[in-house]
Protein backbone atom coordinates (compact mmCIF):
# COMPACT_ATOMS: atom_id res chain seq x y z
CA UNK A 1 0.00 0.00 0.00
CA UNK A 2 2.79 2.34 1.02
CA UNK A 3 4.56 1.56 -2.25
CA UNK A 4 1.42 2.46 -4.21
CA UNK A 5 1.05 5.79 -2.39
CA UNK A 6 4.72 6.56 -3.00
CA UNK A 7 4.33 5.67 -6.66
CA UNK A 8 1.30 7.94 -7.00
CA UNK A 9 2.90 10.78 -5.06
CA UNK A 10 6.26 10.58 -6.81
CA UNK A 11 5.38 13.13 -9.53
CA UNK A 12 4.49 15.71 -6.85
CA UNK A 13 8.16 15.88 -5.86
CA UNK A 14 8.87 17.77 -9.04
CA UNK A 15 8.20 21.49 -9.27
CA UNK A 16 6.97 21.43 -12.87
CA UNK A 17 4.33 18.80 -11.96
CA UNK A 18 3.25 20.87 -8.96
CA UNK A 19 2.77 23.88 -11.24
CA UNK A 20 0.93 21.78 -13.84
CA UNK A 21 -1.38 20.37 -11.15
CA UNK A 22 -2.02 23.84 -9.72
CA UNK A 23 -2.79 25.32 -13.14
CA UNK A 24 -4.94 22.33 -14.13
CA UNK A 25 -6.98 22.48 -10.93
CA UNK A 26 -7.41 26.26 -11.19
CA UNK A 27 -8.51 26.00 -14.81
CA UNK A 28 -10.66 23.00 -13.96
CA UNK A 29 -12.42 24.96 -11.20
CA UNK A 30 -13.15 28.00 -13.35
CA UNK A 31 -14.12 25.96 -16.40
CA UNK A 32 -16.38 23.56 -14.50
CA UNK A 33 -18.38 26.26 -12.72
CA UNK A 34 -18.58 28.61 -15.68
CA UNK A 35 -19.41 25.71 -17.97
CA UNK A 36 -22.65 24.96 -16.12
CA UNK A 37 -24.01 28.39 -17.11
CA UNK A 38 -22.52 28.24 -20.61
CA UNK A 39 -24.03 24.82 -21.31
CA UNK A 40 -27.41 25.74 -19.80
CA UNK A 41 -27.63 28.71 -22.16
CA UNK A 42 -26.78 26.51 -25.14
CA UNK A 43 -23.44 28.23 -25.70
CA UNK A 44 -21.19 25.17 -25.57
CA UNK A 45 -19.99 25.72 -29.11
CA UNK A 46 -19.14 29.33 -28.27
CA UNK A 47 -16.36 28.16 -25.92
CA UNK A 48 -14.79 26.26 -28.81
CA UNK A 49 -15.23 29.24 -31.13
CA UNK A 50 -13.58 31.55 -28.60
CA UNK A 51 -10.64 29.19 -28.25
CA UNK A 52 -10.02 29.45 -31.98
CA UNK A 53 -10.46 33.23 -31.78
CA UNK A 54 -7.77 33.21 -29.08
CA UNK A 55 -5.40 31.71 -31.64
CA UNK A 56 -6.00 34.79 -33.79
CA UNK A 57 -5.38 37.07 -30.82
CA UNK A 58 -2.18 35.32 -29.76
CA UNK A 59 -0.93 35.38 -33.35
CA UNK A 60 -1.65 39.13 -33.51
CA UNK A 61 0.33 39.61 -30.29
CA UNK A 62 3.24 37.65 -31.73
CA UNK A 63 3.07 39.71 -34.93
CA UNK A 64 3.29 42.84 -32.78
CA UNK A 65 6.45 41.50 -31.17
CA UNK A 66 5.15 40.10 -27.87
CA UNK A 67 6.47 36.89 -26.35
CA UNK A 68 4.02 33.95 -26.23
CA UNK A 69 3.36 34.62 -22.50
CA UNK A 70 2.82 38.36 -23.00
CA UNK A 71 0.72 37.89 -26.15
CA UNK A 72 -2.16 37.18 -23.76
CA UNK A 73 -2.45 40.93 -23.29
CA UNK A 74 -3.47 41.18 -26.97
CA UNK A 75 -5.38 37.89 -27.11
CA UNK A 76 -7.67 38.81 -24.23
CA UNK A 77 -9.27 41.98 -25.68
CA UNK A 78 -9.29 40.32 -29.11
CA UNK A 79 -11.23 37.31 -27.79
CA UNK A 80 -13.59 39.39 -25.66
CA UNK A 81 -14.36 41.49 -28.76
CA UNK A 82 -15.10 38.31 -30.71
CA UNK A 83 -17.36 37.09 -27.87
CA UNK A 84 -19.34 40.31 -27.88
CA UNK A 85 -19.43 40.25 -31.68
CA UNK A 86 -21.01 36.79 -31.58
CA UNK A 87 -23.59 38.05 -29.10
CA UNK A 88 -24.47 41.08 -31.24
CA UNK A 89 -24.80 38.92 -34.35
CA UNK A 90 -27.18 36.60 -32.48
CA UNK A 91 -29.23 39.51 -31.20
CA UNK A 92 -29.44 41.69 -34.27
CA UNK A 93 -29.88 39.05 -36.95
CA UNK A 94 -31.92 35.94 -37.41
CA UNK A 95 -28.74 33.86 -37.48
CA UNK A 96 -28.47 31.29 -34.71
CA UNK A 97 -25.65 31.22 -32.16
CA UNK A 98 -24.00 28.29 -33.95
CA UNK A 99 -23.84 30.19 -37.24
CA UNK A 100 -22.55 33.36 -35.58
CA UNK A 101 -19.91 31.32 -33.77
CA UNK A 102 -18.97 29.47 -36.96
CA UNK A 103 -18.35 32.74 -38.82
CA UNK A 104 -16.17 34.31 -36.10
CA UNK A 105 -14.42 30.99 -35.43
CA UNK A 106 -13.26 30.61 -39.05
CA UNK A 107 -12.39 34.26 -39.63
CA UNK A 108 -10.38 34.58 -36.39
CA UNK A 109 -8.47 31.38 -37.00
CA UNK A 110 -7.71 32.36 -40.60
CA UNK A 111 -6.55 35.78 -39.38
CA UNK A 112 -4.25 34.01 -36.91
CA UNK A 113 -2.64 31.96 -39.69
CA UNK A 114 -2.20 35.16 -41.71
CA UNK A 115 -0.67 37.06 -38.75
CA UNK A 116 1.87 34.29 -38.17
CA UNK A 117 2.76 34.36 -41.86
CA UNK A 118 3.26 38.13 -41.78
CA UNK A 119 5.90 37.98 -39.04
CA UNK A 120 9.35 39.11 -40.05
CA UNK A 121 11.69 36.29 -41.10
CA UNK A 122 14.05 37.38 -38.33
CA UNK A 123 11.36 36.98 -35.61
CA UNK A 124 11.84 34.12 -33.13
CA UNK A 125 10.18 30.88 -34.29
CA UNK A 126 6.74 30.11 -32.90
CA UNK A 127 5.79 26.68 -31.62
CA UNK A 128 2.37 26.41 -33.28
CA UNK A 129 1.90 22.93 -31.86
CA UNK A 130 2.17 24.37 -28.34
CA UNK A 131 -0.50 26.95 -29.21
CA UNK A 132 -2.84 24.30 -30.58
CA UNK A 133 -2.29 21.58 -27.99
CA UNK A 134 -0.90 23.49 -25.02
CA UNK A 135 2.00 22.67 -22.76
CA UNK A 136 0.68 22.00 -19.29
CA UNK A 137 3.99 20.63 -18.01
CA UNK A 138 5.73 23.82 -19.13
CA UNK A 139 3.52 26.18 -17.14
CA UNK A 140 5.64 29.01 -15.80
CA UNK A 141 5.23 30.39 -12.26
CA UNK A 142 3.81 33.55 -13.88
CA UNK A 143 1.20 31.55 -15.86
CA UNK A 144 0.29 29.59 -12.74
CA UNK A 145 -0.24 32.80 -10.84
CA UNK A 146 -2.39 34.30 -13.61
CA UNK A 147 -4.49 31.12 -13.89
CA UNK A 148 -5.03 31.09 -10.12
CA UNK A 149 -6.11 34.72 -10.01
CA UNK A 150 -8.49 34.26 -12.96
CA UNK A 151 -9.98 31.18 -11.34
CA UNK A 152 -10.54 33.07 -8.09
CA UNK A 153 -12.19 35.93 -9.98
CA UNK A 154 -14.49 33.56 -11.84
CA UNK A 155 -15.57 31.82 -8.63
CA UNK A 156 -16.24 35.17 -6.91
CA UNK A 157 -18.14 36.53 -9.91
CA UNK A 158 -20.31 33.44 -10.29
CA UNK A 159 -21.09 33.49 -6.57
CA UNK A 160 -22.37 37.04 -7.09
CA UNK A 161 -24.24 36.73 -10.38
CA UNK A 162 -24.79 32.98 -10.84
CA UNK A 163 -28.29 32.79 -9.33
CA UNK A 164 -29.52 35.76 -11.41
CA UNK A 165 -27.85 34.35 -14.50
CA UNK A 166 -29.61 31.02 -13.94
CA UNK A 167 -32.96 32.78 -13.46
CA UNK A 168 -32.40 34.70 -16.70
CA UNK A 169 -31.56 31.41 -18.44
CA UNK A 170 -34.71 29.70 -17.21
CA UNK A 171 -37.14 32.51 -17.99
CA UNK A 172 -35.58 35.65 -19.51
CA UNK A 173 -38.89 37.51 -19.67
CA UNK A 174 -39.86 37.07 -16.03
CA UNK A 175 -36.28 37.71 -14.96
CA UNK A 176 -36.39 41.01 -16.86
CA UNK A 177 -39.68 41.89 -15.18
CA UNK A 178 -38.00 41.23 -11.82
CA UNK A 179 -35.30 43.74 -12.64
CA UNK A 180 -32.61 41.29 -13.76
CA UNK A 181 -30.41 42.81 -16.49
CA UNK A 182 -30.59 39.83 -18.78
CA UNK A 183 -28.59 41.15 -21.76
CA UNK A 184 -25.84 42.60 -19.55
CA UNK A 185 -25.50 39.28 -17.71
CA UNK A 186 -25.13 37.39 -20.98
CA UNK A 187 -22.46 39.82 -22.16
CA UNK A 188 -20.63 39.34 -18.88
CA UNK A 189 -20.88 35.56 -19.17
CA UNK A 190 -19.37 35.65 -22.66
CA UNK A 191 -16.61 38.03 -21.60
CA UNK A 192 -15.69 35.81 -18.64
CA UNK A 193 -15.78 32.74 -20.87
CA UNK A 194 -13.36 34.53 -23.19
CA UNK A 195 -11.09 35.27 -20.21
CA UNK A 196 -11.02 31.63 -19.06
CA UNK A 197 -10.46 30.37 -22.59
CA UNK A 198 -7.55 32.76 -23.20
CA UNK A 199 -5.85 31.70 -19.99
CA UNK A 200 -6.64 28.05 -20.69
CA UNK A 201 -5.22 28.15 -24.21
CA UNK A 202 -1.77 28.86 -22.77
CA UNK A 203 -1.93 25.67 -20.72
CA UNK A 204 -4.00 23.12 -22.64
CA UNK A 205 -4.15 24.67 -26.10
CA UNK A 206 -6.70 25.95 -28.58
CA UNK A 207 -8.04 22.54 -29.51
CA UNK A 208 -8.62 21.20 -26.00
CA UNK A 209 -9.50 24.17 -23.77
CA UNK A 210 -13.23 24.18 -24.49
CA UNK A 211 -13.41 20.64 -23.09
CA UNK A 212 -12.65 22.08 -19.61
CA UNK A 213 -15.74 24.28 -19.97
CA UNK A 214 -18.14 21.91 -21.70
CA UNK A 215 -17.48 18.31 -20.60
CA UNK A 216 -17.70 18.60 -16.77
CA UNK A 217 -20.93 20.63 -17.04
CA UNK A 218 -22.41 18.21 -19.56
CA UNK A 219 -21.45 15.27 -17.34
CA UNK A 220 -23.04 16.87 -14.28
CA UNK A 221 -26.18 17.78 -16.20
CA UNK A 222 -26.73 14.13 -17.02
CA UNK A 223 -26.95 13.10 -13.36
CA UNK A 224 -27.79 16.23 -11.32
CA UNK A 225 -31.38 17.20 -10.51
CA UNK A 226 -30.82 20.70 -9.14
CA UNK A 227 -28.57 23.56 -10.14
CA UNK A 228 -26.65 23.30 -6.85
CA UNK A 229 -26.04 19.59 -7.40
CA UNK A 230 -24.97 20.16 -11.01
CA UNK A 231 -22.44 22.82 -9.96
CA UNK A 232 -21.01 20.51 -7.27
CA UNK A 233 -20.85 17.49 -9.62
CA UNK A 234 -19.30 19.53 -12.41
CA UNK A 235 -16.59 20.83 -10.07
CA UNK A 236 -15.92 17.40 -8.52
CA UNK A 237 -15.68 15.59 -11.87
CA UNK A 238 -13.43 18.29 -13.30
CA UNK A 239 -10.99 18.31 -10.38
CA UNK A 240 -10.88 14.51 -10.14
CA UNK A 241 -10.33 14.10 -13.89
CA UNK A 242 -7.65 16.79 -13.96
CA UNK A 243 -5.66 15.20 -11.13
CA UNK A 244 -6.15 11.65 -12.42
CA UNK A 245 -5.32 12.64 -16.00
CA UNK A 246 -2.15 14.44 -14.97
CA UNK A 247 -0.87 11.54 -12.86
CA UNK A 248 -1.75 9.03 -15.58
CA UNK A 249 0.03 11.07 -18.23
CA UNK A 250 3.13 11.30 -16.05
CA UNK A 251 3.32 7.56 -15.50
CA UNK A 252 2.39 6.67 -19.09
CA UNK A 253 4.66 9.40 -20.45
CA UNK A 254 1.96 10.84 -22.73
CA UNK A 255 0.55 14.35 -23.30
CA UNK A 256 -1.11 15.61 -20.09
CA UNK A 257 -3.74 17.88 -21.70
CA UNK A 258 -5.05 15.16 -23.96
CA UNK A 259 -5.01 12.60 -21.13
CA UNK A 260 -7.05 14.91 -18.89
CA UNK A 261 -9.62 15.43 -21.65
CA UNK A 262 -9.83 11.67 -22.22
CA UNK A 263 -10.47 11.12 -18.50
CA UNK A 264 -13.12 13.87 -18.61
CA UNK A 265 -14.62 12.06 -21.60
CA UNK A 266 -14.63 8.78 -19.67
CA UNK A 267 -16.53 10.42 -16.78
CA UNK A 268 -19.03 11.78 -19.31
CA UNK A 269 -19.73 8.33 -20.75
CA UNK A 270 -19.96 6.87 -17.25
CA UNK A 271 -22.54 9.52 -16.40
CA UNK A 272 -24.38 8.71 -19.60
CA UNK A 273 -24.79 5.15 -18.33
CA UNK A 274 -25.80 6.27 -14.83
CA UNK A 275 -27.94 9.23 -15.91
CA UNK A 276 -31.28 9.98 -14.33
CA UNK A 277 -34.17 8.45 -16.20
CA UNK B 1 -58.95 54.50 -5.40
CA UNK B 2 -56.78 54.17 -8.52
CA UNK B 3 -57.79 51.72 -11.25
CA UNK B 4 -56.09 48.33 -11.42
CA UNK B 5 -55.38 48.96 -15.10
CA UNK B 6 -56.04 52.24 -16.88
CA UNK B 7 -55.35 52.67 -20.60
CA UNK B 8 -55.67 56.13 -22.10
CA UNK B 9 -55.31 56.52 -25.85
CA UNK B 10 -52.64 53.80 -25.98
CA UNK B 11 -50.85 53.38 -29.29
CA UNK B 12 -48.19 50.75 -29.95
CA UNK B 13 -46.22 50.30 -33.13
CA UNK B 14 -44.22 47.16 -33.82
CA UNK B 15 -42.06 46.74 -36.90
CA UNK B 16 -43.65 49.76 -38.57
CA UNK B 17 -47.19 48.38 -38.03
CA UNK B 18 -49.80 49.92 -35.74
CA UNK B 19 -50.74 47.10 -33.39
CA UNK B 20 -52.78 49.23 -30.97
CA UNK B 21 -54.33 52.57 -31.78
CA UNK B 22 -56.00 54.93 -29.34
CA UNK B 23 -56.93 52.16 -26.92
CA UNK B 24 -58.72 53.38 -23.79
CA UNK B 25 -60.44 51.37 -21.05
CA UNK B 26 -60.33 50.82 -17.32
CA UNK B 27 -60.28 47.74 -15.11
CA UNK B 28 -61.31 48.54 -11.56
CA UNK B 29 -59.60 47.07 -8.51
CA UNK B 30 -61.07 43.68 -7.69
CA UNK B 31 -62.65 43.39 -11.15
CA UNK B 32 -62.17 40.36 -13.43
CA UNK B 33 -61.96 41.51 -17.05
CA UNK B 34 -61.63 39.44 -20.20
CA UNK B 35 -59.71 40.69 -23.18
CA UNK B 36 -60.78 39.11 -26.44
CA UNK B 37 -60.60 39.77 -30.15
CA UNK B 38 -59.13 38.26 -33.29
CA UNK B 39 -55.61 36.88 -33.53
CA UNK B 40 -53.24 39.75 -34.19
CA UNK B 41 -55.71 42.17 -32.59
CA UNK B 42 -53.14 43.34 -30.04
CA UNK B 43 -54.22 41.53 -26.87
CA UNK B 44 -50.85 40.06 -25.95
CA UNK B 45 -49.14 43.28 -27.00
CA UNK B 46 -51.38 45.21 -24.62
CA UNK B 47 -50.41 42.97 -21.70
CA UNK B 48 -46.73 43.21 -22.61
CA UNK B 49 -47.00 46.98 -22.86
CA UNK B 50 -48.63 47.06 -19.43
CA UNK B 51 -45.66 45.11 -18.07
CA UNK B 52 -43.22 47.51 -19.69
CA UNK B 53 -41.93 44.87 -22.12
CA UNK B 54 -43.16 46.79 -25.18
CA UNK B 55 -42.75 50.58 -25.51
CA UNK B 56 -45.74 52.84 -26.08
CA UNK B 57 -45.79 55.03 -29.18
CA UNK B 58 -48.45 57.20 -27.56
CA UNK B 59 -50.90 57.47 -24.67
CA UNK B 60 -50.50 56.25 -21.11
CA UNK B 61 -50.90 52.92 -19.35
CA UNK B 62 -51.16 52.79 -15.57
CA UNK B 63 -51.18 49.77 -13.33
CA UNK B 64 -52.40 50.38 -9.79
CA UNK B 65 -51.66 54.07 -10.23
CA UNK B 66 -48.08 53.59 -11.43
CA UNK B 67 -46.83 53.93 -15.03
CA UNK B 68 -46.53 50.73 -17.04
CA UNK B 69 -43.52 48.68 -16.01
CA UNK B 70 -43.19 50.33 -12.59
CA UNK B 71 -45.62 48.19 -10.64
CA UNK B 72 -44.32 44.74 -11.40
CA UNK B 73 -44.06 43.69 -7.76
CA UNK B 74 -47.82 44.13 -7.33
CA UNK B 75 -48.63 42.41 -10.61
CA UNK B 76 -48.72 38.68 -11.27
CA UNK B 77 -48.16 37.56 -14.85
CA UNK B 78 -49.07 34.23 -16.35
CA UNK B 79 -47.92 33.93 -19.97
CA UNK B 80 -49.08 31.37 -22.50
CA UNK B 81 -47.93 27.80 -21.93
CA UNK B 82 -44.33 27.69 -23.02
CA UNK B 83 -42.36 24.57 -23.80
CA UNK B 84 -40.06 23.87 -20.87
CA UNK B 85 -36.46 23.06 -21.67
CA UNK B 86 -35.64 19.60 -20.42
CA UNK B 87 -32.05 20.69 -20.05
CA UNK B 88 -32.65 23.18 -17.23
CA UNK B 89 -32.72 21.47 -13.82
CA UNK B 90 -35.98 23.02 -12.65
CA UNK B 91 -38.16 21.53 -9.95
CA UNK B 92 -41.48 23.11 -9.06
CA UNK B 93 -40.19 24.28 -5.67
CA UNK B 94 -37.23 25.97 -7.40
CA UNK B 95 -39.51 27.81 -9.85
CA UNK B 96 -41.62 29.31 -7.08
CA UNK B 97 -38.65 30.13 -4.87
CA UNK B 98 -36.90 31.79 -7.83
CA UNK B 99 -39.87 34.08 -8.36
CA UNK B 100 -39.77 35.10 -4.70
CA UNK B 101 -36.02 35.76 -4.73
CA UNK B 102 -35.75 37.09 -8.32
CA UNK B 103 -32.83 34.70 -8.68
CA UNK B 104 -32.46 30.95 -9.02
CA UNK B 105 -32.02 29.10 -5.71
CA UNK B 106 -29.00 26.87 -5.33
CA UNK B 107 -30.58 25.64 -2.11
CA UNK B 108 -34.15 26.02 -0.87
CA UNK B 109 -34.58 26.66 2.85
CA UNK B 110 -37.25 24.93 4.94
CA UNK B 111 -39.18 28.20 5.21
CA UNK B 112 -39.09 28.77 1.46
CA UNK B 113 -40.24 25.22 0.88
CA UNK B 114 -43.12 25.73 3.29
CA UNK B 115 -44.17 28.90 1.47
CA UNK B 116 -43.99 27.18 -1.89
CA UNK B 117 -46.09 24.30 -0.55
CA UNK B 118 -48.69 26.72 0.73
CA UNK B 119 -48.90 28.50 -2.63
CA UNK B 120 -49.15 25.22 -4.48
CA UNK B 121 -51.92 24.11 -2.13
CA UNK B 122 -53.87 27.24 -3.07
CA UNK B 123 -53.88 26.09 -6.71
CA UNK B 124 -54.37 22.40 -5.98
CA UNK B 125 -50.82 21.50 -6.90
CA UNK B 126 -49.25 20.55 -3.56
CA UNK B 127 -48.27 17.06 -4.75
CA UNK B 128 -46.11 18.65 -7.49
CA UNK B 129 -43.66 20.41 -5.18
CA UNK B 130 -40.64 18.17 -5.88
CA UNK B 131 -41.56 17.29 -9.44
CA UNK B 132 -39.17 18.22 -12.24
CA UNK B 133 -40.85 20.73 -14.54
CA UNK B 134 -40.17 18.63 -17.59
CA UNK B 135 -42.74 15.93 -17.77
CA UNK B 136 -45.58 17.98 -16.26
CA UNK B 137 -48.74 18.21 -18.36
CA UNK B 138 -49.83 21.56 -19.79
CA UNK B 139 -52.51 21.88 -17.09
CA UNK B 140 -50.06 21.07 -14.30
CA UNK B 141 -47.53 23.52 -15.68
CA UNK B 142 -50.07 26.32 -15.71
CA UNK B 143 -51.04 25.52 -12.11
CA UNK B 144 -47.40 25.85 -11.14
CA UNK B 145 -47.01 29.09 -13.08
CA UNK B 146 -50.23 30.43 -11.55
CA UNK B 147 -48.80 29.69 -8.09
CA UNK B 148 -45.67 31.53 -9.17
CA UNK B 149 -47.73 34.50 -10.38
CA UNK B 150 -49.47 34.62 -7.00
CA UNK B 151 -46.30 34.44 -4.91
CA UNK B 152 -45.84 38.19 -4.59
CA UNK B 153 -49.43 38.52 -3.35
CA UNK B 154 -50.30 40.67 -6.36
CA UNK B 155 -53.24 43.03 -6.60
CA UNK B 156 -53.53 42.54 -10.34
CA UNK B 157 -53.15 39.32 -12.33
CA UNK B 158 -52.45 39.39 -16.06
CA UNK B 159 -53.27 36.07 -17.73
CA UNK B 160 -52.35 35.58 -21.39
CA UNK B 161 -54.37 32.70 -22.83
CA UNK B 162 -53.38 30.50 -19.90
CA UNK B 163 -55.32 27.48 -21.15
CA UNK B 164 -54.21 27.58 -24.78
CA UNK B 165 -52.68 24.21 -25.58
CA UNK B 166 -54.11 22.62 -22.42
CA UNK B 167 -56.40 19.60 -22.88
CA UNK B 168 -60.12 19.96 -22.28
CA UNK B 169 -60.10 18.43 -18.80
CA UNK B 170 -57.15 20.56 -17.73
CA UNK B 171 -58.80 23.65 -19.21
CA UNK B 172 -62.01 23.07 -17.26
CA UNK B 173 -60.09 22.50 -14.01
CA UNK B 174 -58.00 25.60 -14.57
CA UNK B 175 -61.04 27.81 -15.19
CA UNK B 176 -62.58 26.36 -12.02
CA UNK B 177 -59.44 27.28 -10.16
CA UNK B 178 -59.46 30.84 -11.51
CA UNK B 179 -63.13 31.18 -10.61
CA UNK B 180 -62.34 30.10 -7.06
CA UNK B 181 -59.50 32.60 -6.76
CA UNK B 182 -61.63 35.38 -8.25
CA UNK B 183 -64.42 34.62 -5.77
CA UNK B 184 -62.33 34.57 -2.61
CA UNK B 185 -59.88 37.40 -3.23
CA UNK B 186 -59.93 41.09 -4.05
CA UNK B 187 -57.58 40.43 -6.90
CA UNK B 188 -58.19 42.27 -10.16
CA UNK B 189 -57.47 40.24 -13.28
CA UNK B 190 -57.21 40.68 -17.02
CA UNK B 191 -57.63 37.39 -18.88
CA UNK B 192 -56.76 37.15 -22.56
CA UNK B 193 -58.94 34.42 -23.95
CA UNK B 194 -60.69 33.08 -27.01
CA UNK B 195 -63.16 31.11 -24.97
CA UNK B 196 -66.70 32.37 -24.48
CA UNK B 197 -67.05 29.73 -21.77
CA UNK B 198 -64.20 31.30 -19.84
CA UNK B 199 -65.72 34.75 -20.31
CA UNK B 200 -69.13 33.65 -19.06
CA UNK B 201 -67.69 31.86 -16.04
CA UNK B 202 -65.18 34.47 -14.98
CA UNK B 203 -65.52 37.91 -16.50
CA UNK B 204 -67.39 40.85 -15.05
CA UNK B 205 -66.45 42.95 -18.03
CA UNK B 206 -65.21 42.24 -21.55
CA UNK B 207 -62.94 44.30 -23.73
CA UNK B 208 -63.09 43.37 -27.41
CA UNK B 209 -59.86 44.49 -28.99
CA UNK B 210 -59.04 44.55 -32.68
CA UNK B 211 -56.27 47.17 -32.87
CA UNK B 212 -58.86 49.54 -31.40
CA UNK B 213 -61.40 48.83 -28.66
CA UNK B 214 -64.44 47.65 -30.59
CA UNK B 215 -66.57 46.88 -27.57
CA UNK B 216 -66.32 47.19 -23.81
CA UNK B 217 -68.96 46.16 -21.32
CA UNK B 218 -70.71 43.31 -19.54
CA UNK B 219 -70.03 39.86 -21.06
CA UNK B 220 -73.55 39.11 -22.26
CA UNK B 221 -73.80 42.45 -24.00
CA UNK B 222 -70.41 42.28 -25.74
CA UNK B 223 -70.71 38.61 -26.73
CA UNK B 224 -74.18 39.15 -28.18
CA UNK B 225 -73.12 42.25 -30.08
CA UNK B 226 -70.05 40.56 -31.54
CA UNK B 227 -72.05 37.45 -32.39
CA UNK B 228 -74.53 39.59 -34.30
CA UNK B 229 -71.65 41.19 -36.16
CA UNK B 230 -70.48 37.72 -37.13
CA UNK B 231 -67.30 37.87 -35.09
CA UNK B 232 -65.76 34.59 -34.18
CA UNK B 233 -64.03 34.22 -30.88
CA UNK B 234 -61.49 32.15 -32.73
CA UNK B 235 -58.17 31.26 -31.32
CA UNK B 236 -56.71 28.36 -29.47
CA UNK B 237 -59.32 27.59 -26.84
CA UNK B 238 -61.87 26.16 -29.18
CA UNK B 239 -65.37 26.06 -27.90
CA UNK B 240 -67.77 24.13 -30.05
CA UNK B 241 -70.81 26.19 -29.14
CA UNK B 242 -71.76 28.68 -31.86
CA UNK B 243 -70.64 32.14 -30.96
CA UNK B 244 -68.78 30.67 -28.08
CA UNK B 245 -65.58 32.13 -29.34
CA UNK B 246 -65.11 35.69 -28.39
CA UNK B 247 -63.45 36.43 -31.61
CA UNK B 248 -61.30 36.74 -28.89
CA UNK B 249 -57.83 36.97 -29.21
Amino acid sequence: MRALVDWLAAPLGQAFVQRALGAGLALGTAGALLGVFVVQRGLGLVADGLAHATFGGLALGLLLGATPDRAIAIALPFTVAVALGIQQLRRRTTLGGDVATGVFFAVSFAAGVLFLGLRAPSAPPVNVEALLFGSLLAVSPESLWITGVVSGLVVALLAAIGPQLAYATFDPELARLSGVRVAALESLLLAVTALVVVVGVRTVGVVLVSAFVVIPAATAQLVGRTLGAILALSLASSLAATAAGLFLSYHLNVAPGATIILVLGATFFLALVLRRR
Amino acid sequence: MSAALLARDVTVELGGRLVLEGVSFEVKQGEFAALCGPNGGGKTTLLRAALGLVPLAGGTLELLGAPAGNATAAVGYLPQVKPVSGAFPARVVDVITAARRSSWPLFVSALERERAASLLASVGGERLIDAPLRGLSGGELQRVFLARALCSEPKLLLLDEPTAGVDEKGRGEFLELLAGIAARTELAAVLVTHSADAIRRLAERVIYLDRVVRAWGPPAEVLEREWERGSALGGHDHDTEPGARCESA
